[in-house]
């Protein structure tokens, strides 16, 4: 008999325990999600885009203003203020503007949001990017309209560019290729999107990938942005790894000089957040890529 | 009389001279040096890195560089005189539109190269790696923001 309340007080421990550890494994699944969205919210480059170019801006409350061959853009806040910014949105509003280009109407955005290459993040990034960013303080900041000329105005053109340049497709792991390679590909391909900058566009702006990451004559600041092939001319064929994990972390090119323009940015708000795996892992992955233009 | 003539010609010509030579150094031959100091700073910056890295030993050559890198560090602020901001260089005009700002960065950066000398000094590593990659921001920030793309 004197087992039994023994028993009962035991299996009723057990039960709260059971519980706590359900209460707590949710809650650490939660905190594990944000802390992985803040992480891919940096590997993303969001913060670069989507925060103002001036002293003391609110990271991702919006305003940048991009200037592109196309006309200038005004990147939005991505704060979860419900008037200004994304408050309110549902994962699949968010997941169709970042994998489709869409906003929750329906419309297209613009592709100077490089949604063609976000269009290869997997589910449980989307999820977990938006999980973060609807924990950030909400800032109420509008941001200006776009300023482009009369035949770009409609963004319903951009159904007709989708057509023709635009195939989301889900990223694929390379079996016959290792880890770290296929960790780089998708960092590079899809959430780091290096070739937005790195690979050239045709005159519609659409990306060439016959010649991906072999260097664009036309970047996003109107300069030029060099080839991240194996070229020993036009790309990375000199560089050892440890050059490359130097340069995702500090900025600084092997010949001590330091890297400046648009790439600056790239490595404060994203290669240098990243870990070493992950850097180590773009780094393999660039190696990987056969020059284009040297024997 | 004569004599004193030529003598105060002679005398106002030589002035006029040097007063040229010291006076105008010409623009092409200023930016030619900023760019020798620049390049200078990266070659002490790449050779410490080596070291610092481990990628090579030399590890007695590390405070060579970093005594060069504050030095250079401390001439920064007159590498950019006025009308040097056209002709073969990359040095973007709004640093003489907004001289406050970019003496700034001037500034950060001589403090920073002394901070990494310092740390290296003081056989810190801690503070070595720190300070390594102050300096690295201190060349970033002023190139993305004072520096040309190529074009
Ligand atoms: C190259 C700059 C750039 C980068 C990088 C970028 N965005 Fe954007 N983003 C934009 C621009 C510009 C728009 C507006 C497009 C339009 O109006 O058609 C936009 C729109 C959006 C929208 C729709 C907002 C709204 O109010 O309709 C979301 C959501 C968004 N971006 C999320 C992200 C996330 C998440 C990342 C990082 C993974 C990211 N963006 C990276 C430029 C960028
Ligand atoms: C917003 C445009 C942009 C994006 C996105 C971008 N880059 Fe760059 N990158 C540049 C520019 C511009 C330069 C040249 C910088 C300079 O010379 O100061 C550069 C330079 C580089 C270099 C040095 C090449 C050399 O020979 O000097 C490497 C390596 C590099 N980028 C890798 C990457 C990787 C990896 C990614 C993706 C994680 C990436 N970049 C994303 C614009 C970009
Ligand atoms: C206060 C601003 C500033 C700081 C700090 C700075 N630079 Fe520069 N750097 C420039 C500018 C501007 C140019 C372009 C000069 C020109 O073309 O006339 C330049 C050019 C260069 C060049 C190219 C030289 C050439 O031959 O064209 C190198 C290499 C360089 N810097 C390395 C460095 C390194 C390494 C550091 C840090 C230890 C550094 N810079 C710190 C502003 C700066």
């Amino acid at each position: 008999m004197a087992a039994r309340p023994g028993l009962a007080a035991g299996s009723r421990t057990c039960v709260a325990l059971l519980l706590c550890l359900v209460a707590s494994a949710v809650a650490a699944a939660s905190a594990e999600q944000l802390a992985r969205g803040r992480y891919l919210v940096h590997a993303g480059g969001c913060i670069s885009c989507h925060t103002a170019d001036r002293d003391g801006a609110i990271p991702l409350a919006g305003g940048r203003r991009l200037e592109t061959p196309f006309g200038i853009f005004y990147a939005p806040n991505l704060t979860p203020d419900r008037k200004t910014g994304i408050g309110g949105w549902s994962d699949t509003d968010f997941s169709a503007a970042l994998r489709h280009g869409r906003a929750p109407d329906g419309s297209p955005y613009y592709p100077v949001f490089p949604y063609p290459a976000y269009a290869g993040i997997s589910d449980a990034d989307v999820a977990a990017m938006a999980a973060w960013l609807r924990s950030i303080p909400p800032v109420h900041n509008p941001v200006p309209a776009h300023e482009l000329p009369w035949y770009l105005r409609s963004r319903w053109l951009m159904l007709g560019w989708n057509l023709l340049f635009f195939d989301p497709q889900p990223f694929q792991a390379d079996p016959a290729r290792d880890k770290d390679w296929n960790r780089g590909a998708y960092l590079v391909r899809h959430l780091g999107h290096c070739g937005e900058c790195h690979t050239p566009r045709n005159l519609f702006g659409a990306r060439d990938d016959s010649r991906e990451l072999a260097g664009n004559a036309a970047g996003p600041d109107g300069g030029k942005v060099p080839g991240i092939r194996q070229d020993r001319e036009q790309g990375l064929g000199r560089w050892t790894l440890d050059d490359m994990l130097l340069f995702l972390e500090l900025g600084m090119l092997p010949n001590g000089d330091f890297a400046g323009s648009s790439m600056s940015a790239v490595i404060d708000d994203n290669t240098s957040q990243l870990t070493g795996d992950d850097r180590r892992a773009i780094a393999v992955y660039l190696q990987s890529l056969a020059p284009l233009d040297s024997p | 009389m004569r004599q004193a003539r030529l003598t105060v010609l002679l005398t106002l010509g030589m002035l006029a001279f040097t007063g040229n030579s010291t006076a105008a150094t010409a623009p092409t031959d200023a930016i030619k040096y900023r760019k020798a100091v620049m390049s200078a700073m990266a070659a002490h910056t790449s050779a410490f890195s080596l070291i610092n890295f481990g990628r090579v030993e030399h590890q007695d050559h590390l405070i060579a560089h970093v005594d060069a890198l504050a030095a250079l560090g401390t001439q920064l602020k007159v590498l950019f005189p006025a009308g040097t901001g056209t002709g073969d260089t990359d040095a973007l005009p709004l640093i003489w539109q907004e001289p406050e700002k970019f003496g700034q960065l001037v500034t950060a950066s001589e403090k920073s190269t002394a901070e990494l000398r310092a740390a290296v000094a003081a056989g810190d590593k801690a503070a070595t790696m720190k300070a390594f990659k102050a300096v690295g921001d201190s060349c970033k920030g002023c190139h993305d923001r004072y520096r040309k793309e190529d074009d």
